[in-house]
């Protein structure tokens, strides 16, 4: 008897001792602190190895200019240069460099610093090379030719001109991408991208902290120029839990959430009903869209196509998946970026006129059947989606099937060009239409490699050309014209939706402007703190 | 020594056999680090500074030199290397293994001790009732279940993450959860038998009270059998690790095999699943030879 | 073996209705397409994440699917995923366990070193690996079952098959002139049988709690497919909004762990009271 109750008593203790240390969790944030978290830890630092992960460049380093939201517009602004000058066909660009700018170490910030930006880009020939490549000169430096970019002329510490090799209307909007950000040529070692002391940049951060696959911080950093952020700290978390995420944030241990891990239904009985008044949301430039494989034997076959668009009912999904968090996209260039086309014509919804246009071109009930292929990596609302899209097609007559690839085999069969048809999401990069056009409809290795297979190679050719208008009424034209070709005409591309990316602020945050694009990494020196 | 051998070469088979298995996978590493923008030229670069063009046992070989030297190959997904990954990682698995070997056999062997005393009764019954619920809810379920009651609902412990030993608790019940079930089954049986053998009613009627029958006679043998499951539970102990480190984000050897799965890393994986083996085939080995020491036949022998 | 089963029914009224659970739920399974009225992959988007009501007993899910549907065409998967590579282990390693136990010499030095190597893994280490090796989807999760369970099974046989080696009726087939293969045949494996269907029921129930694991990291079943582990995980963010999601398929799972590890004790109990574990 004795001995149950003095484990019992024992017990009861031990129990009494880890509430009171509870009690005690959750002790005050230090003044200044963001705390939030990401699903994925980033594989590196360093902008020109990555096209996914913009956290660190974004906040660490500048850029010659800045895509900011402006009256509900994306504009490019001058952030590093304060002056510009285009020549009249479009193909030279003189720059002038903001005085007095210091990396974090005490460099000052000079042209030449700018021309290794770019060569580093192209030297390395890893990711971003895009970019760099139009630059006259460009093409040498990544075949290992030259190590100096020939386009790229520098007068003297703050003033340098770069050629292209074609004109390009959207070259400034181009700049502001993350990927050229500006890097201090002096400093650079190996170890940039892995270390965070190698990573000296003249933004308002620096890594003072990286523990792979846990966590990362950055600090304020003293020699700014611009405005002291509310700012001094924030830790960024890897925890791949989008449920853990969830209940982290509701217990106080996270400063802001990204919602795009969350279900709507989440989103709806939580967030919504808790913490409206502290909701974020912005849209996610870019959008959902489903690309049909032109080899496939029934998919080369526009009628098909075209019952395809009219067999999805996008509204539904818009209104039962995203509770209405999402708006229809009907072109290729998504809303918010420069040459959207409010009045496009896209595919409207009519199971009937579907099986109709199967009927007249004289196919039978299931017996077109192809594959919808799904990347694991995607949101499980988006995967919800195409289940749902399959379905609605088989509806009308199809026979399809969807398939989860993991991320890597998904990546390999859609490059190989045999992939049927696969459900999809881009975001942009920057304020451009070329940044999707070109990389679909731009070329045919192009359309090869995003296993479309777009037969008609007058457009492709038109669509390569088009950046180089200088003229923006007459490109904008071109590219509309183009959409309404591929869209409408050829129905090639199936546009669905492009959903909003919704943030919820914990209450020590009074405001978080998101980064235009809606991206999920965001300028830190855009959220303002309550203490 | 004869299974000291042994161990190492049923290790080195295995770092082989693990070798193999993830050569043969289809898909270039290479282009899905790259992911969207890659472009072949650059993917044959890479691919090339990696040695991923070798043969086979050209790998393999240069890779178990390296491993002798402690160098398993950076990780392509973190960029580090991987050694310095796993050497940090350790220590968490290890604090959560052992807070979870803790708690299976406290709660567990209290269980099965308490149910064995009072065989048959409502106790007994209630205690075999929660050793059921141990053996049978799977790993994520119990974890759910904690973090939702004792991080979210009650604030009383972290819901994840590794900020001081309190983090180690909801995870190490959620880990040790099914260890205790099977704890306190064979604490129970195996008491239970022994308390009803004749020399422990030789031990009462001398006078022995009940404490000091079960501390000193029953509790020995059942120690063989317990120890004995020891050596099997750290297999089963760094399985469950896997999911609980992945609910509770603990940056430990799991999660990291988790995290080099998902980004098609395979020295990150082969590194972890190698370590991870290794300590269970040298954990067994140390069993083994616990077990000789403990096993009252062996020592008997030993005297003699 | 009928004898066994007779005497545990008779003692053990636990292994009878776990008996009768399984039967019922492989019934069940079977069974499913006219049990339900909806398809398993039927979504009613506009109706998604419904509670238990008259149209759809155990409510819906975050796709707008039948939960009890998806629990019936689940159980199909889970049970088979149990049953079968559980079975496949047990006959690939009673053949090689008994092989290596009686014919000794390097055939049983190779055959236990390979099972030396299986069986140093942990158990979802090896399964992790060897699905990133064969990729995802039902049928490599029954490979990955049955190459992570011969090991334990051929160690048994192999154990079983020593003690057996030695006793009289086999030592006078032997100089009977009978083939080793004969004698295998027809007298080891035979008496190893009672252990290994014990050994079977046991292991059942740590094949469904892997694949279970496996779904909850995204490497066995995967959408739009049914598995409990794939909806207990598929739930657990719902537990607030949609609790029965992720209870129902636990349940499940639960009741069939139970029900196979009862079962088990009980034929052990039943086939050789020295191992008696009351």
């Amino acid at each position: 008897m004795t001995k149950r109750y003095r484990l019992l008593s024992f017990a009861a203790l031990v129990l009494a001792a880890v509430m009171l240390c509870g009690c005690f969790a959750g002790a005050d944030e230090e003044k200044g602190l963001l705390r939030t978290a990401i699903k994925y830890d980033i594989t590196t630092m360093d902008v020109a190895k990555t096209t996914d992960d913009y956290m660190i460049p974004m906040n660490v380093f500048d850029r010659l200019f800045e895509t900011r939201v402006q009256d509900g517009n994306a504009v490019v602004v001058p952030s590093l240069c304060t002056e510009y000058k285009v020549s009249e066909d479009g193909l030279t660009y003189e720059f002038t460099l903001m005085d007095g700018v210091v990396f974090s170490n005490g460099n000052a910030l000079t042209a030449s610093d700018v021309q290794y930006s770019f060569e580093r880009l192209l030297i390395l020939a890893n990711q971003n090379t895009d970019i760099p490549l139009e630059v006259v000169g460009g093409q040498d430096v990544m075949d290992k030719k030259t190590e100096t970019l020939e386009g790229f002329k520098v007068a003297d510490d703050t003033h340098f001109t770069i050629t292209l090799s074609a004109p390009n209307a959207g070259f400034l909007a181009e700049l502001s991408s993350p990927a050229m950000s500006i890097v201090d040529k002096e400093s650079m070692t190996d170890g940039f991208g892995t270390d965070p002391a190698a990573m000296i940049g003249t933004g308002p951060y620096i890594v003072t902290e990286r523990v792979a696959n846990d966590h990362y911080t950055m600090v304020y950093n003293e020699k700014y120029r611009g405005p002291e952020p509310t700012v001094k700290k924030i830790i960024v978390k890897v925890i791949e839990d989008a449920n853990t995420q969830n209940l982290m944030f509701q217990n106080g241990e996270l400063d802001m959430i990204d919602l795009k891990n969350q279900d709507s239904a989440i989103i709806q009985s939580v967030y919504k009903t808790q913490y409206a008044d502290r909701m974020v949301s912005a849209p996610n430039v870019g959008m959902i869209f489903i690309a049909l494989n032109e080899n496939n034997e029934f998919l080369k076959d526009v009628n098909v196509r075209k019952a395809i668009g009219a067999a999805i009912d996008v509204d539904t999904i818009i209104t039962a998946l995203y509770n209405g968090d999402a708006i229809r996209e009907n072109g290729i260039i998504p809303t918010g970026v420069w040459g959207h086309n409010d009045n496009l014509q896209g595919f409207t919804y009519d199971p009937e006129a579907a099986k109709k246009l199967l009927a007249d071109a004289g196919y039978t009930d299931g017996q077109i059947s192809f594959e919808i292929a799904v990347d694991n990596a995607l949101p499980s609302t988006v995967k919800t989606a195409a289940e749902y899209i399959s379905q609605s097609l088989n509806k009308v007559g199809f026979n399809t099937t969807v398939k989860n690839y993991d991320h890597a085999a998904y990546l390999d069969v859609r490059r190989s060009g045999a992939m049927d048809s696969f459900v999809a999401s881009w975001g942009m990069d920057y304020n451009d239409p070329a940044n999707i056009m070109v990389t679909f409809f731009g070329s045919e290795a192009n359309v090869k490699a995003r296993s479309l297979n777009y037969p008609d190679t007058a457009i492709i050719a038109r669509v390569a050309a088009a950046p180089a208008i200088v003229d923006d009424e007459a490109r904008k034209a071109e590219y509309q014209a183009l959409e309404q070709k591929i869209i409408s005409e050829d129905a090639a591309w199936i546009p669905l939706y492009a959903s909003m990316h919704l943030w919820c602020r914990g209450p020590r945050v009074a405001s978080f402007t998101p980064q235009w694009a809606g991206f999920t990494d965001f300028y830190v020196t855009d959220v303002v703190l309550n203490d | 020594m004869k299974r000291l051998l042994q161990a190492v070469l049923v290790l080195l088979l295995v770092s082989l056999a693990l070798f193999v298995m993830l050569r043969i996978v289809p898909g270039n590493p290479v282009a899905v680090l790259m992911g969207e923008h890659a472009n072949e030229a650059t993917i044959e670069r890479l691919t090339a500074e990696l040695g991923l063009d070798q043969p086979i046992h050209v790998q393999f070989f240069r890779y178990l030199g390296g491993a002798i030297r402690g160098d398993f190959g950076t990780s392509y997904s973190l960029g580090k290397p991987v050694s310095q990954l796993m050497g940090a990682a350790f220590v968490n698995t290890l604090l959560l293994a052992l807070a979870a070997a803790l708690f299976a056999w406290i709660v567990g062997g209290l269980c099965g001790l308490l149910a064995a005393i009072r065989k048959n009764s409502i106790p007994d019954r209630l205690f075999m009732g929660f050793s059921l619920l141990g053996i049978s809810m799977p790993v994520f379920m119990v974890a759910m279940i904690l973090q939702y009651v004792f991080g979210y609902w009650l604030h009383w412990l972290p819901i994840s993450g590794v900020s001081d030993w309190r983090s180690f608790i909801l995870p190490a019940i959620a880990l040790g959860w099914n260890s205790a079930g099977s704890i306190a089954r064979l604490v129970r049986s195996t008491l239970a038998d022994t308390l009803e053998d004749d020399y422990i009613d030789t031990a009462r009627a001398k006078g022995l009270s009940e404490t000091a029958v079960i501390w000193r006679h029953a509790l020995r043998n059942t120690m063989l059998p317990t120890v004995t499951m020891m050596a099997l539970q750290l297999s089963g102990l760094l399985s469950g690790a896997v999911i609980t480190e992945t609910i509770f984000s603990i940056n430990g050897i799991g999660r990291l095999a988790v995290q080099a799965i998902n980004g098609r890393d395979i020295p990150l994986l082969q590194g972890t699943v190698l370590f991870a083996t290794a300590l269970v085939i040298f954990g067994n080995l140390i069993a083994d030879l616990l077990y000789k020491v403990l096993d009252p036949r062996t020592r008997r022998e030993v005297k003699e | 073996m009928k004898d066994a089963l007779r005497r545990m029914i008779r003692a053990n009224k636990l292994s009878l209705v776990s008996l009768i659970v399984i039967f019922l739920l492989i019934l069940f399974s079977i069974l499913a397409p006219w049990l339900t009225p909806y398809g398993e992959a039927d979504m009613d988007l506009m109706h998604r994440l419904s509670p238990p009501s008259a149209e759809h007993l155990l409510g819906t899910d975050e796709a707008g699917r039948d939960v009890l549907t998806r629990l019936l065409y689940g159980s199909r998967v889970s049970l088979m995923v149990g049953i079968v590579p559980t079975l496949l282990s047990m006959v690939i390693g009673a053949v090689l366990g008994v092989t290596a136990g009686y014919l000794g010499g390097a055939v049983d030095s190779i055959i236990m070193r390979l099972a030396d190597i299986v069986l140093a893994f942990p158990s979802m280490l090896l399964a992790m690996v060897i699905m990133y090796t064969l990729g995802d989807g039902l049928f490599n999760v029954f490979l990955t079952l049955t190459l992570m369970n011969w090991g334990t099974v051929a160690r048994i046989a192999r154990a079983e098959t020593l003690k057996l080696k030695t006793i009289d009726y086999v030592e006078a087939a032997r100089s009977i002139g009978m083939s080793k293969g004969r004698i295998i045949m027809r007298h080891i494996l035979p008496n190893c049988i009672p252990t290994l269907i014990v050994l079977f029921t046991l292991n059942v129930p740590s094949a469904i709690l892997t694949e279970s694991a496996l779904s909850f990291l995204g490497l066995g079943i995967q959408p739009p497919s049914a598995s409990w582990g794939l909806m207990v995980n598929t739930g657990r963010q719902y537990l607030f909004n949609a609790p029965w999601l992720s209870f129902a398929p636990s349940g499940a799972i639960m009741l069939a762990v139970l029900s196979f590890n009862f079962l088990g004790d009980g034929l052990r109990d039943a086939i050789d009271p020295r191992l008696r574990r009351r």
